[in-house]
């Protein structure tokens, strides 16, 4: 009944007939407008040459797929430890921040806002152009995956107070009733619960941090984008290369956010991103 | 009860209506006459909030036909819109606009629809929310108020459309059991002064007390209809007695 | 060279980059924006291929990282027989980038409302214009507030993308390489570029802020 109509229908109520004759001219009309976009598209890349085999019959070979794959577990690489680094800075900010310590609290509180409140290329300039004028040298791993940790444990720090938040203050109350101290009441009762709460969002801030890996190339570290970009001065294949290669993050960073979604679903928990929170 | 003689306001004609595989509404017959009250009773999911839905065209239906003074019901775009307005509607979860005031609640079909202006519109919104006793609260928000406020308020929202037949679709359902009785009693006012309703609900002594008809629906039928007393104390059908002795037990 | 010497030296070019950042990052977000609202018009309306496209194209650019969008812009378009401008490059992907999200809100602002709300609109006898105008947009709207605060600090950052493009004068964080490339900077020109993005970030969410709490609608 009306409980089950999404809103996306409920707008526009059952048609009558007046209404259906318009649904029907409008589909008839917005499929060709469509069609049209597509043929110009195909006109282009086909005018240009763009379509050639020469292009395209490099896809079909493994070791093109093997060294875009090569490229792909390094962006996992450093998605990985930059999102185990996001998650322990996250974490701690987090608890810095409840913790009844004033400035203690204050200080994660800030250092939470300016990490949300950055760029993240912003801090692997840092780490690639700064860094290094003070004598210290680090791999181009390192210069890339500590930036985008440090960007997102900012947001994560966010997302895991809104699930401590979310766990029912009734539960703080009955702990703190049985005279359970501040540190042992969040050990046990607030984050356990609100850690699977926020599952969910962690898996959709996957996908910042892959976003974020493939600017990689700046600190010359081998990710896909990085892989891709050498296989195009091999191939001389720019066009199609970046156009695979955008299909190719789409299509992860897709799976990522459905996945995310699915464990929100099955959990009876929200995917709390960064636009759901309080600003900065 | 003056039960008019003349054509009914609401005539169905074997209306049916499905959803999926569910048929939800069977060959429906039913005529309600100005200024009659009629109670749609029966077990959940029998059908009668769909029926009642389907008189303002809120729900669409497969077959048969529904007239509203004669005429059958507009399928879209402004004459709908115009039915409707002479239609009121009262929800079982209130539906006020969340982002207006109670008063702007009450004003915007007569400001939008009716064309009134604001003034007037005003003045009169205040009378129909001091009849329903939330005059108090026309300068706040829904959420501000009770559930059973809310529903007064609704009430009052269609009642300043002026309208020649008012719809309830559960209206008391939503609500605690100690502001039930606020909303009854405005309904029962209602009645009294003779609108003509067509009310869905499972409140037995509001529909013993002021029913001009009950109509008893089970399985997308209307099973058997009478007057309050017949259908109360003389049920007919099986069907009927095993729904009455279901809820006397509560 | 410390912060007051990255001042005196690079004053000016910074003041024009912050004024740039500011200005880029106002007009992809009314640029995001408008194109959010077509696509959230589409993607709610009851034209099914309108709708599939709406939905094709949210996906789409929600999940394109925006340098593989930049890189396409810049480097793929021209041999498209397309050639923009650097600056017209960039501001076309963030706008993109912003409208997915932007209409990702709209989407979110319009599931608030509820059906029932909907009926009772139309119970009333508002049509369906009168549905949209009065209760769909004003509710929707003021439900977005703060995510909508959120995705304009995003935008900011997004802007970011510049430095990977040469632009005059450069944005905030092409100033970190400008500077650098100049002088011994060291961290001085770092913090200058944060703490204008920092100042920024916490303006605009003081406004959205305060905003929301004026307009936010109590459920």
């Amino acid at each position: 009944m009306s409980a089950d109509v999404s809103m996306r229908d409920a707008l526009y109520e059952a048609p009558g007939p007046r209404t259906q004759r318009r649904v029907r001219v409008g589909t008839a009309l917005s499929l060709a407008l469509l069609a049209a976009f597509a043929a110009f598209v195909v006109r282009q890349f086909s005018v240009n040459g763009q379509l050639d085999p020469k292009y395209w019959s490099f896809f079909a070979r493994w070791t093109t797929w093997r060294f875009l794959l090569q490229g792909f577990m390094g962006t996992i690489h450093v998605a990985f430890m930059a999102g185990v680094l996001a998650i322990m800075g996250g974490l701690l900010l987090m608890l810095g921040r409840i913790s009844p310590n004033r400035p203690l609290s204050a200080i994660c509180h800030v250092i939470t806002d300016l990490f949300r409140s950055l760029p993240s290329l912003l801090l692997i300039y840092f780490f690639f152009l700064v860094v290094p004028t003070y004598g210290i040298r680090m791999p181009a791993f390192w210069m890339i995956t500590l930036p985008i940790g440090l960007a997102a444990s900012g947001v994560l720090a966010e997302v895991f107070r809104a699930g401590v938040n979310a766990v029912p203050t009734g539960q703080v109350e009955a702990a703190m009733s049985l005279g359970m101290t501040h540190g042992r009441i969040t050990r046990r009762i607030v984050l356990p619960q609100a850690l699977r709460i926020v599952i969910p969002s962690l898996v959709s801030q996957l996908v910042v941090v892959v976003k974020d890996t493939t600017v990689a190339y700046v600190v010359s570290y081998p990710d896909l984008m990085q892989n891709a970009r050498v296989l195009i001065s091999n191939y001389d294949a720019l066009v199609s290369m970046y156009f695979v290669v955008a299909i190719l993050y789409i299509i992860v960073n897709y799976a990522t956010n459905q996945l995310s979604i699915h464990l929100a679903h099955r959990g009876g928990t929200q995917v709390l991103s960064r636009v759901d929170e309080k600003p900065v | 009860m003056p039960v008019g003689t003349t054509e009914p306001i609401i005539r169905m004609h074997h209306v049916d209506k499905h959803y999926g595989q569910l048929h939800v509404l069977r060959d429906i017959n039913l005529d309600v006459h100005r200024g009659e009250v009629v109670v749609l009773i029966g077990p959940s999911g029998s059908g009668k909030s769909t029926l009642c839905r389907t008189i303002n065209r809120l729900e669409t239906i497969d077959s048969g036909e529904i007239l509203f003074e004669g005429r059958p019901l507009p399928e879209e775009g402004r004459e709908l819109a115009a039915l409707r307005a002479e239609i009121g509607m009262v929800f079982q979860s209130f539906n006020l606009f969340a982002h207006r005031t109670i008063l702007d609640n009450v004003t915007m079909g007569p400001i939008e629809v009716l064309r009134r202006n604001r003034r007037e519109a005003e003045a009169e919104a205040m009378e129909l929310l001091a009849r329903v006793g939330v005059e108090a609260q026309a300068k706040k928000v829904p959420a501000q108020l009770s559930g059973g406020q809310q529903q007064r308020a609704a009430i009052a929202r269609s009642l300043a459309m002026h309208p020649k037949v008012m719809l309830f679709d559960e209206p008391t359902s939503a609500l605690d059991p100690e502001m039930i009785n606020e909303v009854l009693e405005v309904m029962v006012e209602l009645a009294q002064e003779g609108m003509t309703m067509v009310v869905v609900t499972h409140e037995m002594s509001f529909a013993r007390r002021v029913a001009d008809r009950v109509v008893f629906m089970s399985d997308g039928q209307i099973v058997e209809q009478g007057t309050p007393s017949e259908f109360f104390d003389h049920p007919r059908s099986a069907r009927a007695r095993d729904f009455l002795d279901s809820i006397k037990g509560h | 060279m410390g912060v007051a010497e990255v001042f005196t030296t690079f004053g000016d070019v910074y003041l024009r980059s912050l004024l740039s950042t500011w200005l880029m990052t106002a007009v992809c977000f009314a640029g995001g924006l408008a194109l959010g609202i077509l696509a959230t018009v589409l993607r709610v309306s009851p034209i099914k291929p309108l709708r599939v496209a709406a939905d094709v194209y949210v996906q789409l650019f929600r999940n394109i990282p925006t340098v593989s969008l930049l890189v396409i812009f810049v480097y793929a378009l021209p041999y498209l027989g397309a050639t923009l401008p650097y600056r017209a490059c960039l501001l076309c992907c963030v706008i993109l980038v912003v409208s997915s999200f932007a209409s990702e809100n709209f989407m979110s602002g319009i599931n608030a409302i509820g059906v029932g709300q909907i009926e009772a609109a139309r119970s009333v006898g508002l049509s369906f214009v009168q549905v949209i105008r009065l209760i769909v947009i004003p509710q929707s709207l003021r439900t977005t507030v703060l995510p909508m605060t959120n995705l304009l600090i995003a935008t900011l950052l997004t802007t970011a993308m510049g430095s990977q493009v040469p632009l005059t004068p450069p944005e905030l964080t092409g100033m970190v390489n400008y500077v650098n490339s100049r002088s011994v900077a060291g961290i001085s020109a770092f913090v200058v570029s944060a703490l204008c993005y920092a100042g920024t970030s916490v303006a605009l969410g003081f406004l959205g802020n305060r905003l929301d709490e004026r307009v936010r609608i109590i459920r």
